[in-house]
């Protein structure tokens, strides 16, 4: 083929490399930081429970919560916001069975990669320490 | 007459150390602008009195410039002004660069950049010109790609309809801009002029940035150009805009200064700081009557170097203008109560300042830097440039 | 292409077009409405302000408010947030008659920050207060242009302090202003500049029901000669002042 063309091909092939090496860090990252194989490998959230007199129930099944936690949460924002309505279910509320951020949130949101936005702003200590740190 | 377009050849020094330095720039525009939303806007020189400053204003002059062009290219989609098509596609292409930078400038200057991506696209509310903006601005990249596929594919019916289409949505994208201020209870904002002024203001700016890139690339590459074309731009298509932005202007200020109920603000834009020394030597003088001056006097408008000038000068002029819509109304007090002076408090009342701070320049240079590179690359890899550019025989 | 092609093809554009631009209309078409049931319903939450009773030299309210709600303090005039401020103004014909007002959110009836809110963040709820959903701010600053009270702030810097760890507080990025205490007025108190000043028996700060007839601020909007800040820009705001 003529030389011209070649070359062209070299450098939109260059062009084509670069965006996707761009477009893959994300993950490189992710795997640098996480290591690889993350799927299968969900911790243990070791639940501690309060006595049984303050115990209700949980808010739903445990496959609902570790998978589906954000719709809940964002359908009781919504109502609470935005229609003022306070219900039963309080975000502070959670802190009553769940004491230790980091074995209930922390754990598997660095294991799935998924970053918390929530405790920026909501107020989510381990039981032994008064200050937070920002973030998760 | 045939007109033929090619890539620039873009192997030369100064074409490589341009796009260098443009890329560069955009990297570091793009590290201030994470660092700002890692860190916080206080960063920036924005306070809590003064809000929007650089970013905004330079989105809304990009805006702007996307009009001139638009203009510029309809010379040949609307009009079918042959003369004009060698111009056209770097028109267009360069109008929706202008409009591309308008938004990331907006985009950059959010509290939250994470979630600019998703809410205002859900949580759309029709009665918010923010709101109402990005649609704007989004249908007009739109149909400028469209108008741009039918210049390259030279197809004239489609040709006449986008050109018609982009600059009909042109005005409705420049009047909503104007709307964001203009639509809102400030003392120096809310003007029903300020759209039109903005959309006068626009097509300058964008007219008198033609006439600079043409120049630039028909020199930088050593293609041939009939000078005619680019006079006839400044002489009169620039000049008579200078005039009707100068129009515009006048009334609005001459308004506001009329009516008690707005003269000490009117007072205050006019003669009360450091942005009026900015519109009176910047915009007025510097910006419109002498630029006009010189484009309309015979000796000086039909010479490429002096329409060069003053379409410089009118690029700077309308930037300062982009500047005073903006900083006047936030750094203005609003008058809370009529006949009573503020004495002591803690928050900052009465007239306050604003300085630009090094993070904002270097996001504002970030998105010159984007488009700029990206303006380059186009024209080394689509063919945007005329091979010559010939103004009509007899 | 022919002519019936380019009408098809364009049609077809246009119609893809006008969809994928239409969509969001459709989308957020009843995310904001409000159920009849909702508890807030029939309600209008007012305030009246006497700044008779109210001492140039007493922060109360406003301690009170920085510490309910967490709001951001640096120490820094350009940073700063003041959910409620007091300004001394002075006359400007007779120069001795001075004043000190208390300003905070008017909680407008016509609020121009609701009404510029790209995303719908900034909204007037049911009972007519004005809130904020941090969640969904984006920080552009708009609903600060809007206001005509320079009533809003922004959170220009991470606020290290947090003194009421029972309510959260805003990270930086997002807009704010003062929401008569929501959280509180929803579990049937007053806003906590309202209950601070009745703490140490001033009394210069009256909250309650404009719809209600009986309430302490319809009472007093009915009878004395109540005032609002600049109603005249048609706002409608629902903060009333004696002795303004």
């Amino acid at each position: 083929m003529k030389l011209s063309t070649a070359l062209r091909g070299k450098k939109l092939g260059g062009v084509v490399t670069v965006l996707i090496v761009i477009m893959l860090l994300p993950f490189g990252f992710s795997a640098a930081r996480f290591g690889l194989a993350r799927g299968a490998e969900m911790p243990d959230v070791f639940l501690e429970m309060p006595p049984p007199e303050q115990f209700n129930r949980c808010v739903e099944d445990t496959d609902y919560m570790r998978f589906r936690h954000m719709d809940l949460l964002k359908r009781i924002r919504e109502e609470f916001i935005r229609d003022g309505n306070r219900g039963n279910v309080s975000l502070t509320k959670c802190r009553d069975c769940h004491t230790s951020r980091e074995r209930f949130c922390t754990r598997c949101h660095e294991a799935a990669s998924v970053v918390l936005d929530c405790f920026g702003c909501h107020y989510y200590p381990e039981p032994d320490s008064e200050s937070q740190q920002l973030g998760s | 007459m045939q007109v033929e377009f090619s890539k620039i050849e873009g192997r030369s020094a100064a074409f490589y150390v341009a796009a260098a330095a443009l890329a560069a720039l955009g990297i570091a525009g793009t590290y201030s602008t994470y660092l700002l939303s890692v860190h916080g806007l206080y960063l920036s020189g924005m306070t809590n009195r003064v809000p929007w400053g650089l970013q905004i204003s330079m989105a809304i002059f990009y805006i702007g410039l996307s009009a001139g062009s638009l203009v510029v290219s309809g010379l040949y989609g609307i009009f079918g002004k042959l003369e004009y098509k060698p111009f056209a596609r770097i028109a267009a292409y360069l109008a929706m660069l202008f409009l591309i930078a308008g938004l990331l400038s907006i985009l950059t200057d959010q509290g939250r950049v994470d979630r600019v991506f998703v809410k205002p696209f859900t949580y759309l509310n029709v009665t918010s010109m923010f709101s109402i903006n990005p649609s704007l601005y989004s249908g007009h990249v739109l149909i400028c790609i469209i108008y741009l596929w039918a210049l390259f594919r030279e197809k004239g019916t489609l040709t006449k309809i986008a050109s018609f289409t982009v600059c009909l949505w042109a005005i409705g994208t420049h009047t909503g801009t104007g709307a964001i201020f203009a639509f809102v209870p400030r003392e120096l904002y809310n003007s029903a002029l300020l759209p039109p002024s903005f959309v006068a203001a626009a097509l300058s700016s964008g007219a008198a940035l033609m006439i600079l890139v043409k120049v630039a690339v028909f020199r930088g590459t050593g293609r041939p150009m009939d000078e005619k074309l680019v006079i006839w731009l400044g002489r009169p298509l620039l000049a008579v805009f200078l005039v009707c932005t100068l129009y515009v202007l006048l009334i609005e200020n001459a308004h506001r200064f009329y009516l008690a109920e707005s003269r000490e603000a009117g007072m205050f834009f006019l003669f009360g700081g450091f942005h009026s020394v900015l519109f009176w030597f910047g915009l007025i003088i510097f910006g419109c009557i002498i630029p006009a001056i010189l484009l309309f006097l015979r000796r000086t408008g039909t010479s490429v170097p002096w329409v060069v000038f003053a379409s410089a000068l009118v690029v700077v002029g309308v930037l300062f203008e982009r500047f005073l819509i903006v900083i006047p109304g936030l750094i203005h007090p609003p008058e809370l109560f009529p006949g009573w002076e503020v004495t002591g408090t803690v928050l900052w009342e009465g007239v306050v300042d604003y300085s630009i701070s090094f993070y904002e320049v270097l996001q504002a240079l970030g998105v010159l830097g984007i488009i700029g590179f990206a303006f380059l690359m186009g024209l080394k890899f689509l063919p945007l440039a005329p091979t010559e550019a010939r103004a009509l025989a007899a | 292409m022919d002519r019936r092609e380019f009408l098809k093809k364009g049609g077809a554009v246009l119609a893809g077009t006008s969809g994928a631009l239409g969509l969001p209309l459709l989308t957020s078409c009843g995310v904001n409405t409000a159920s009849e049931d909702s508890p807030l319903a029939g309600r209008k939450w007012g305030m009246v302000i006497d700044l008779s009773k109210c001492q140039s030299d007493c922060t109360a309210c406003l301690d009170a408010c920085r510490h309910e709600n967490n709001v951001a303090f640096h120490n820094d005039k350009r940073w700063d947030i003041h959910w409620i401020r007091k300004v001394n103004i002075r006359n400007q014909e007779s120069e001795d008659i001075e004043k000190s007002v208390l300003l905070l959110c008017n909680h407008c009836e016509n609020p121009p920050c609701a009404q510029v809110c790209p995303v719908q963040a900034t909204y007037k709820r049911e009972d007519g207060i004005v809130v904020v959903d941090h969640h969904r701010c984006i920080g552009c600053r708009y609903c600060m242009i809007a206001c005509p009270y320079n009533a809003r702030f922004f959170n220009y810097k991470e606020n290290e302090e947090w003194p009421n760890t029972d309510f959260p507080k805003r990270s930086h990025g997002v807009a704010e202003s003062c929401n008569f205490c929501a959280h509180l007025v929803d579990q049937g108190r007053r806003p906590a500049c309202v209950e601070a000043c009745e703490a140490i028996d001033i009394r210069a700060l009256h909250f309650g029901d404009l719809n209600d007839p009986e309430s302490e601020v319809s009472e007093i909007v009915a009878s004395a000669p109540v005032k609002r800040i600049r109603d005249d820009w048609g706002t409608e705001p629902k903060v009333y002042y004696l002795g303004l």
